[in-house]
């Protein structure tokens, strides 16, 4: 990674549009699943998103590979998509776009709280 | 037996250590062991994210094969740190399933 595409992101994008291009290649079924996963990450990315791009690249090929074997989606993931996205961000415990906005609200709150004496 | 999800949660990372100690095996085949042995419930997602854990935290040592249709597969097998892991395991698990049986056995 250069120094541009740093600043840019431009080689994320670059990523993004190869991991379209390969789920283009799943079955259906899949695809949705892609799709879904890539909505149940989203509140555990960082600012850029560049955390997700190895899970990404990972869940893609989890995909390829049973999609190969003729698994269903179902046998794959079963009934738990955002517990399966959860746990492969990092567990329950993982930082969230989610988690910083109640800590800063509440960091905001005790710091008006403290100045109005309360 | 419906419903051990919850209970086998803790139990999983053990269980899949175990059967990675005995050969170096991949995702489907480690999941396709545990349905036969009776867990209907773990789907390759599960032990996908497990595995995911293990290779971040140092336990395992991954090889990429090429199988015979689709992408290459992964391969795990343990390190001395897994092989640690594991015994450290099968501790907690005796001492644990020793407490609970003394528990149902004391009756009361």
């Amino acid at each position: 990674m250069n120094f541009w595409e740093t600043i840019t992101g431009s080689d994320l994008t670059r990523e993004c549009r190869a991991f379209e291009a390969r789920a283009e290649a799943l079955p259906p079924e899949y695809r949705a699943a892609w799709e879904q996963i890539k909505v149940h990450l989203s509140p555990h990315s960082d600012f850029t998103g560049r955390n997700l791009m190895p899970i990404l690249d990972g869940v893609l090929g989890l995909l390829e590979e049973a999609a190969a074997d003729g698994q269903s989606v179902h046998d794959v993931l079963g009934d738990d998509i955002n517990g399966f996205c959860t746990a492969l961000a990092g567990g329950e415990g993982a930082r969230s776009h989610r988690g910083r906005w109640r800590e800063k609200l509440n960091r905001n709150v005790a710091k008006k709280l403290g100045r109005l004496g309360g | 037996m419906d419903d051990l999800t919850e209970m086998l949660k803790g139990t999983l990372e053990g269980c899949v250590l175990h059967i990675i100690d005995s050969e170096e095996t991949y995702g489907y085949a480690i999941t396709r062991r545990l349905n036969e042995l009776g867990f209907a419930d773990v789907v390759e997602g599960t032990i996908y994210t497990i595995l995911v854990r293990l290779e971040r935290n140092g336990l395992v040592q991954v090889t990429k094969r090429p199988s015979g249709l689709g992408p290459p597969r992964k391969f795990f097998a343990l390190n001395d740190a897994g092989r640690q892991e594991l015994a450290k395991f099968w501790a907690k698990w005796e001492y644990l399933s020793s407490r609970i049986d003394m528990l149902k056995e004391g009756g009361r």
